[in-house]
């Protein structure tokens, strides 16, 4: 049993490497020869798979907080989760796959580190995840859930919505689920296509007493999620899957705290306001360097960071400055989160704006599969919204 | 032949899993979930050459092609102590109650049946905006509670009341809750009947159904386990709840994770206007139980001794063994679904009268108290006049009181109040002083 297990781990392992190691197998490495003609060295480009859209942009090293150490996304996260778990001797992790470390790696070591009672799986269900998730956290024991991908949240919508985010309100504050947090890869990888690569932090953006948190990178991840699980509300964490291994920075050994509900403006710039969160970040400062060298503007470059409750006040303190307002996200257009900012933007900052409030987002469609490339806002698409608002 | 055999399996299992449960009975306050669970480790193989190896089920092969045939014709038994009458069948099923607890037992029955009457003829009044009953359900409520420690976490589902009452929430609550004044603990949030109590261990209800189960239910019952608490989680819900998605979810988790969890089902009969015909096709709630691998029963709910010697020794065992069970009372729900129910719609009146009159929780353990001899008429007379007065009163009560202050709309969302919120809570304020005349502000504290 045993040993069937730990074959189907490492097959796990191997399909969830990520977009570079899959690309890899792709291309032929490993494959006898004559078995399939390797596609030509200097290859047409339709047939090609594509590079990633963004360039992942490491913030300098923190100091401090001590001792640093080079990880990515996913190491990130772990460090985050050894740091909860020592911590905390109530705190558990549970989840589809997290007991052998996880289809994305993100709980590896930790069964072994910590025992079979506080990381382990649960049958295939997500809403008996996050039910069951809610009701540890009830009786005050910290509850790390994990849902395998964001696209799968939606059987635990109730539990989340209806009982979650409500507890404490409908109580009078006698009962609440603040010690449960529940992670969950999110957005685009390549070829997740419509079920692995969704953005769902809109649909939860409407509901009151969530919170709803997305790091850039992995020094945002370790000190958010550390946040997020000692937060006394319910909070759901997307993690970037396309950054589990391409972010790499230093990111520090010990517990650290990255505050929820601030938003941080990473670059600062007069003319145009770029906000963002996870991967998009990494495109719209791509985009504000070409604004600054192709069109001699500057622009400020805002990380959300919390989609709820979300920091009304550093935005629109940026917008009175530039008075425009650029907002980007994969997750589609209609009623998408920009939609929200924009909304709250023109009635705060109307007077300040000097050209409409831009949103370049995904289609309203369904995340395609071999039209990512044609479906994704990337920067050409944000570069040439921001040409515009500077003309308009 | 071969099919009674599979059939008696699966429903002889949990007659005989309990045996084999016994046997393999786990230190009380065990945190291991390293043994794998006894039940799985009792089939044994002959010593045939080509024996099944697969992961997934522990069993033979047979080699003629057999459908197992669900037994809905003779269900699972339904174990009572009492006969109508109130008498006892089997004496050595007599738990022996002391007096005074069956006391209690019969004056929280009769209390809450009086409350109940009360409410409804209010909401019918329009003086409160909806309720529910708990006619036909109090054996239920009360044999239940009475077996648990008054530290067993309870989640309910909303006909519970009898519970909360039996742990003597005081009528003052109960009211100030369907009032929604500033004595309701729940801050005047919810509609009526969704009660909650942490000084209790009563989880705070609500509407949606089921999700209690999983959440509620599994979690806490796993945290307890962790904590090596000595609780059990008890969980009530109904039949109909019980096709919930989230049903399912909480008893495979409960099962596979070892929770130590009392699934108590009141099957009443009827959801809303949905009867059980049409709820399920299989035997009921208590025969999915085995399905999940969960020691299963099912009881007659109108009998407040069965409902208690069955509540008392899964309580014992779940805590003791860390496995979840799962009793299925069998009742009937005499009231309506609730104030905006009308139920001569889709049922007879001969129907709802036969278990007023002829298989009522309260009048079987009446009559089991005047054959003891410690209930007469008189006594009957003098309880009836003193509870109706304390209803009454603490009706009154209720009703007098101010509503809570319309700030308190916005505290509890998160545990701090975000900037976004306090800025909509001052934005009511200032409406309100130009605007005030057109709200109820007198009937609500400043």
């Amino acid at each position: 049993m045993a040993a069937t297990a730990a074959t189907a781990g490492r097959l796990l392992r191997l399909r969830a490497a990520g977009a570079e190691g899959h690309w890899r197998r792709l291309r032929g490495a490993g494959l006898p020869r004559g078995f399939l003609q390797p596609a030509s060295a200097d290859g047409d480009a339709a047939q090609r798979r594509q590079v990633a859209h963004f360039t992942f942009q490491p913030d300098p090293e923190p100091l401090e907080y001590g001792q640093t150490q080079k990880m990515n996304l996913f190491q990130a996260v772990t460090s985050a989760l050894d740091n909860s778990l020592a911590k905390d001797p109530t705190a558990v992790i549970f989840g589809e796959d997290v007991a052998f470390g996880g289809v994305f790696r993100c709980t590896v070591g930790l069964r072994d580190k910590y025992g079979k009672d506080r990381v382990f799986n649960t049958p295939l269900c997500e809403q008996g995840i996050v039910g069951f998730g809610i009701g540890i956290a009830v009786t005050g024991a910290t509850a790390i859930a994990e849902i395998q991908f964001a696209d799968y949240i939606f059987p635990a919508f109730d539990q989340i919505v209806n009982e979650a985010a409500k507890y404490r309100y409908r109580s009078g504050d006698l009962f609440n689920c603040g010690s449960l947090t529940i992670r969950s890869p999110w957005g685009c990888v390549g070829h997740g296509a419509l079920y692995h690569s969704q953005s769902p932090e809109a649909f939860f953006a409407h509901c009151p007493g969530i919170k709803v948190v997305i790091p850039r990178s992995p020094f945002q991840a370790k000190g958010l999620l550390l946040s997020c699980i000692e937060d006394k509300n319910p909070c759901i964490f997307f993690e970037p899957k396309i950054l589990y291994r391409a972010a790499v920075e230093q990111v520090p050994i010990e517990p650290y705290n990255i505050p929820l509900s601030q938003a941080e403006v990473i670059q600062e710039g007069s003319d145009v306001t770029l906000v963002a969160w996870g991967t998009q970040v990494h495109v719209i400062r791509e985009v504000a360097s070409m604004a600054q060298e192709k069109l001699g503007v500057s622009c400020e470059v805002i990380d959300l960071r919390t989609i709820i409750p979300w920091d009304v006040d550093t935005v629109c303190k940026s917008v009175i400055k530039t008075g425009r307002l650029l907002v980007s996200h994969e997750a589609p257009l209609t009623g998408g989160f920009a939609s929200e900012i924009s909304s709250t933007v023109q009635e705060e900052c109307f007077l300040n704006l000097e050209a409409p409030i831009s949103r370049v987002c995904g289609y309203d469609t369904p995340f395609p599969h071999i039209f990512e490339p044609f479906y994704i806002p990337d920067k050409w698409k944000c570069y040439d919204a921001l040409r515009k608002m500077i003309n308009y | 032949m071969a099919v009674a055999a599979a059939a008696a399996r699966v429903w002889g299992s949990s007659r005989g899993l309990g045996r084999v449960g016994l046997l393999l009975l786990r230190q009380p306050g065990a945190r291991g979930l390293a043994r794998s669970h006894p039940q799985r480790q009792q089939q044994h193989f002959s010593s045939l050459d080509d024996k099944p190896q697969f992961p997934g089920a522990s069993a033979e092969f047979i080699d003629r092609l057999e459908f197992i045939q669900p037994n809905v014709i003779s269900g699972i038994p339904i174990y009572r102590v009492m006969d109508r009458q109130g008498q006892i069948i089997n004496p050595s099923e007599d738990p022996h109650l002391p007096q005074e607890k069956v006391l209690k037992f019969y004056k929280t029955m009769t209390l809450l049946n009086t409350m109940d009457r009360i409410l409804y003829e209010s909401q019918r009044q329009g003086r409160i905006s909806f309720y529910m009953t708990n006619y036909g359900e109090e054996g239920t409520h009360v044999g239940s509670a009475a077996a648990l420690d008054n530290t067993d976490l309870v989640f309910g589902q909303y006909r519970e009341a009898g519970v909360l009452m039996y742990r003597n929430y005081p009528l003052e609550l109960f009211m100030a809750q369907c009032y929604g004044n500033v004595s309701d603990l729940g801050k005047g949030r919810q509609m009526p009947v969704h009660y909650g109590c942490r000084e209790r261990h009563f989880v705070t209800i609500s509407s949606p159904l089921a999700t209690q189960i999983p959440q509620a239910a599994v979690g806490a019952a796993y945290a307890a386990k962790r904590a090596n608490a000595n609780r059990v989680v008890i969980c009530y819900f109904g039949e109909g709840a019980a096709s919930e998605g989230d049903a399912h979810a909480g008893f495979n988790f409960a099962a596979t994770l070892e929770c130590p969890i009392i699934f108590f089902c009141r099957n009443n009969g009827y959801a809303i206007s949905t009867p059980t015909s049409e709820q399920y096709r299989g035997d009921g709630i208590a025969a999915r139980g085995p399905g999940y691998g969960i020691l299963s029963i099912r009881v007659d709910g109108n009998d407040v001794f069965a409902v208690y010697n069955a509540t008392k020794e899964a309580r014992r065992r779940a805590v003791a063994e860390n496995q979840p069970f799962l009793i299925e009372a069998m009742t009937y729900r005499i009231g309506h679904h609730s104030t905006s129910d009308d139920s001569s719609a889709y049922r007879s009146v001969d129907e709802v009268n036969y278990w007023d009159k002829q298989d009522h929780p309260i009048s079987r353990l009446r009559h089991y108290l005047q054959s003891c001899g410690w209930w007469g008429d008189e006594q009957e007379k003098a309880w009836r006049k003193q509870s109706r007065k304390k209803v009454m009163e603490a009706f009154e009560q209720a009703e007098r009181k101010l509503k809570p202050s319309p700030n308190l709309l916005f505290s509890d969302v998160y545990q701090e109040m975000p900037t976004q919120l306090r800025k909509q809570q001052e934005s009511l304020a200032r409406h309100l002083q130009t605007y005030g005349e057109h709200y109820p502000l007198d009937h609500f504290e400043k």
